[in-house]
């Protein structure tokens, strides 16, 4: 027997084993259940195929006005043969003693021979012990009767009394046990629950959709021998723009492209040989007039690229691996594609023998890891890199190529003023991009819109 | 990223024996993007360091080196002529100091032609232009003009009749109502006098950088070209008319010097330059073996000309490849050459060992406590609004940090803490089913040398038993599982709690935060009913560090 029962159901079945058909209501009583408790246990039998219901339509009678009164005082024409068992009287006295009944009861008592009327006097005749309709009207007394348990005969010279029973048509459930039902033995089932119902939803606490990507990220790279550096998300110009060998008047610096910060100037922007140097490498190689105030403004760093540069312009090592995680800035119109603050990573790999095959390899040990297999490069440009790329990467979902990682080794314009001598490969691309297609979204938004029903339910699709 | 819309048919005549399958597979291969297709039209992502792509008669040339169909350097057929020569007055050296030219001949001109030179021009101008700054271009009809030309300066009454007008306009009238004038008349603000193209008969042929004269407005019954190039460096200005005279050339002209004189100006050579490269280099930056021949055929297919030179190779470097600085430029010419399809990726071993920095790590650790304790995970900008930061969350703006130009109203200033944030977010969130719990941390700025950034953890909660208690029990948690140490809170009013249950949290004796139940106030800004409780703390480099 796999069937477990809940207390409600074992409680019914029980009462139906004993009594065969009963309406909600019996079962109330003989179960001490509440009516929403029947309610629910007979709708839970009935889905299992232990209970059936049969509904029907009664006819109830009840005692109308002059019935009740009937019932209390007894008949009319009772009242009228008790008013002669002590002997006869006269007419007109017994009129004033019964008042408007003694009509109605005078003729249906003359009707039977009850009793015998002269000129003079009312004397009494053949009685019965019961008089027609007496036993009836003992019968509903206050009660509602059904209608079929009441002889129909006897039923009639009551009905065409006036406002003496009243007749009402009710609906009637009944409930009764299936054969199935009846061979239950509850006592094999006692104790167990049932595992397989549906339970109401619980919601979790959790770390964000797109803070558990951040942290796969991060530790694929830890693994491949990265260590992290974190930078601020405010920088100068110069380590922005200036020290990647992007000129003052190059477009992307605009400000319809980059944030800068109002009235806001660093006063120590670099050290004064990084200064000179990166100044002579502009001028020599972009032919303008650079100027030391531009590269002074504040801005809302467009790349984690400047906390890398800065750090290899402070320790110049000859060999490293080394990656910057967090928010960059960008002007744009907020859209279901552009998001004016988001997540970067990007990271480098300094070695006298690092090529670029070597930075695909990364690459597509990476993308391997975060489960994506269909990779491919294509030749792209970056002011800052020589030979630049970027990984297109085949998503099935949207059945298209997609743009992920740029990379590319740094320029020696880039390098060489801030004394760094070895080959420097970098790579790096935002992180929505990746959560994206991990939690199958086509809307970047959601990941800051905070909306809870995402936020507790979403789910990893790839 | 500039865009250039081309036909497939079209570039197949130009390029000769390829398939449409076969350009559309190779253009992502010579740097080029392609955003959208439909039938014969595509529209391609250009980068802006390679202007020579902007028109399809220069990718037509890239494709047929990459294709092997035609490759090396392209060279300029100048044929020197002594019939056209501007001469420059002195006057123009404080404006616009350069001029250079050069005249293209017996070309076809269609509506198709004149649309990519338009498009071609309007990249050159953006681009290594700088907004036409740095240099500009007119392209003109020879046959209008009488030669010699003079660069002069002239006063802003100066009239005539501008390309797109009928009437004559006064060089004041063009910068106040044209759209060019306005855009760019900020170029000369500074000057009284203007610089002027005027031709023998000393009709204006062009007022750079702003607008030419209508009556040489190219058409398509137009033969011959001249183009000049003004601009305030004569290398830039130089640079420039090697692409056009590149493109026009290709498209069929036969090209003539134009004799350039005075005020340090000199006639244009576009010649190309030399430069060594190191198969040593290419080698061992694209981790490849390769011989010195296949990386001179490699150079090749990139349309230079390369020889060997002893142990190094040679390279001429076309005019128009201004993109070229120095050997690594060269490096990348050999991979786009030799193929970047073709180069396998490797993966070498690490000589690093890795290490997350101690302040994610120490982040993730607290994180991980306060999903313990029942908080759900909230991620806001940092870059964020006055409305969400004061205005509903009922705090004083005291120093604010903003930006310039937002493109976003809900993007204006950094934050100085995380707790409005999140309360914004309950707002979005009442008919989501309680209790809700979020904590969010991350950076908050204020104005100190000249920017300091410091990370905060706030949270909240919200359900109609809230209290102070519960939300002082978390912190107390919290801080004790990090620390090890018990946590203070002295009653003190804040803007964002109810009075009388608001307190500023101390941790060994220094104020690190506030906490308390919100204000009814923000509660009705956010239509937020059951109580709210909340705190934010800084997290200090000794407290994260502890976690």
């Amino acid at each position: 027997m796999s069937q477990v029962f809940h207390e409600i159901e074992k409680k019914i079945i029980t009462s139906l084993k004993e009594t065969s058909k009963q309406t909600p209501e019996n079962l109330e009583k003989s179960t001490n259940l509440s009516p929403d408790q029947i309610r629910r246990g007979i709708e839970w039998l009935k889905l299992k195929d232990l209970a059936i219901v049969a509904e029907s339509k009664t006819s109830l009678l009840s005692l109308g006005k002059n019935g009740i009164e009937a019932f209390e005082k007894g008949l009319p024409e009772r009242r009228l043969l008790d008013a002669l068992k002590d002997g006869p009287k006269k007419l007109a006295e017994l009129q004033k003693q019964l008042g408007p009944i003694f009509g109605p009861a005078m003729g249906l008592a003359r009707k039977n021979e009850w009793v015998e009327a002269s000129s003079e006097q009312i004397s009494l005749g053949k009685i019965p012990s019961e008089l027609p309709g007496e036993k009836i009207l003992k019968n509903i007394g206050t009660n509602k009767i059904s209608k079929d348990q009441i002889n129909e005969n006897e039923l009639s010279g009551l009905l065409k009394r006036p406002d003496f029973i009243v007749e009402e048509i009710v609906k009637t459930k009944e409930i009764s046990l299936t054969t199935s039902a009846k061979s239950i033995e509850l006592s094999e089932s006692s104790g167990a629950i049932d595992v397989e119902a549906k339970v109401p939803e619980v919601f979790v606490a959790r770390t964000h959709p797109l803070k558990d990507t951040i942290d796969e990220i991060r530790e694929i790279f830890v693994t491949l021998g990265f260590s992290e550096i974190i930078g601020n998300m405010t920088q100068s110009s110069f380590w922005n723009f200036d020290a990647l060998f992007t000129p003052q008047d190059h477009p992307a610096r605009e400000l319809q492209d980059t944030f800068y910060l109002d009235k806001i100037s660093a006063k120590k922007i670099g050290n004064p040989e990084q200064i000179k140097k990166v100044s002579e490498s502009h001028k020599k190689n972009w032919r303008y007039q650079w100027d030391i105030n531009e590269a002074r403004k504040m801005v809302l760093r467009t790349h984690t690229t400047c906390v890398t540069i800065k750090h290899l312009a402070e320790n110049k090592p000859d060999e490293a691996r080394v990656f910057s995680l967090g928010r960059v800035f960008r002007n744009e119109k907020v859209s279901y594609k552009h998001l004016v603050e988001f997540n970067q990573i990007e990271g480098v790999v300094v070695g006298k023998n690092a090529t670029l095959r070597d930075l695909m390899g990364i690459q597509r040990e990476f993308y391997k890891r975060i489960g994506i297999t269909k990779i491919k490069f294509w030749p792209t440009f970056f002011p800052y890199t020589e030979p630049s790329l970027q990984t297109m990467v085949y998503n099935d979902r949207l059945g298209k190529w997609v743009e992920l990682f740029g990379m590319g080794i740094f320029r020696p314009e880039v390098t060489k003023p801030l004394g760094i001598t070895k080959p420097v490969l970098a790579w790096g691309g935002g992180i929505e991009r990746i959560a994206m297609l991990k939690y199958g979204l086509d809307d970047v938004r959601e990941f800051y819109n905070n909306n809870l029903d995402w936020l507790r339910s979403a789910t990893k699709c790839q | 990223m500039p865009v250039v819309e081309l036909s497939y048919s079209r570039l197949q005549k130009l390029i000769g024996k390829a398939s449409k399958k076969q350009i559309s597979e190779s253009l992502p291969f010579l740097g080029l993007d392609i955003e959208s297709e439909d039938k014969d039209l595509v529209r391609i992502e250009y980068s802006p360091n390679r202007p020579d792509y902007s028109t399809d008669f220069g990718i037509a040339l890239g494709m047929q080196g990459l294709l092997g169909l035609k490759t090396g350097a392209i060279k300029l057929n100048i044929k020197k002529s002594k019939q056209y020569a501007i001469s420059v007055k002195s006057d123009v050296a404080k404006i616009r100091p350069f001029v250079t030219g050069i005249v293209a001949k017996n070309g076809k001109i269609d509506d198709k032609i004149i649309k990519q030179l338009m498009a071609m021009q309007e990249d050159l101008h953006f681009g290594i232009g700088r907004k036409r700054k740095k240099s500009s271009i007119g392209i003109h009809d020879l046959d209008k003009i009488v030669f010699p030309l003079t660069y002069k300066t002239t006063d802003r009454n100066h009239k005539f009749i501008p390309l797109n007008s009928e009437k004559e306009l006064s060089i004041s009238q063009i910068l106040e109502t044209t759209d060019v004038g306005k855009d760019y008349g900020n170029l000369l603000a500074n000057s009284k006098k203007m610089p002027l193209i005027v031709d023998a008969n000393q009709y204006t042929v062009s007022f750079p950088p702003i607008i030419n004269a209508a009556v040489t407005t190219v058409t398509t019954k137009t033969k011959n070209l001249f183009v000049e190039v003004t601009g305030i460096n004569k290398a830039d200005a130089e640079d420039m008319l090697s692409v056009v005279a590149t493109i026009l050339q290709s498209a069929g002209f036969s090209l003539e010097s134009v004799q350039i004189s005075g005020s340090q100006n000199s006639s244009p050579k576009l010649e190309p330059k030399k430069m060594k490269v190191n198969p040593i280099l290419v080698n061992q930056i694209l981790g490849l073996n390769l011989n010195p021949a296949k990386i001179i055929s490699s150079l090749k297919k990139s349309r230079l000309d390369a020889i060997k030179k002893g142990k190094e190779i040679e390279c001429t470097i076309p005019a128009y490849r201004f993109d070229i600085f120095g050997p690594m430029d060269l490096v990348e010419e050999v991979a786009l050459g030799y193929g970047i399809q073709n180069l396998e990726p490797q993966l070498s071993p690490s000589q690093t060992i890795g290490q997350t920095n101690s302040i994610s790590q120490n982040l993730k650790s607290l994180s991980n406590i306060m999903v313990g304790l029942g908080y759900l995970e909230a991620l806001n900008s940092s870059l964020t609004s006055k409305r969400v930061l004061y205005e509903m969350a009922n705090r004083e703006d005291s120093q604010t940090i903003s930006v310039q130009d937002s493109k976003s109203q809900e993007h204006t200033i950094l934050r100085d803490s995380i707790l409005p944030g999140l309360l914004e977010n309950l707002s979005r969130n009442i008919h989501e089913s309680y209790p809700q719990k979020l904590f969010e941390t991350g950076s908050v700025f204020s104005l100190e040398n000249p920017i300091t950034e410091k990370t905060n953890l706030s949270c909240v909660s919200v359900h109609k038993d809230a209290n102070f208690t519960e939300i002082k029990s978390v912190l107390n948690s919290l801080l004790k599982i990090g620390t090890g140490k018990e946590i203070e809170t002295v009653a003190e009013e804040h803007s964002v709690f109810e009075k009388g249950h608001s307190a500023t949290i101390k941790f060994e004796n220094k104020k690190i935060g506030i906490i308390g139940e919100i204000n009814e106030k923000i509660k009705e800004n956010y239509k937020i009913r059951d109580p709210v409780i909340g705190f934010e703390i800084s997290l200090s480099d000794s407290i994260l560090k502890s976690f």
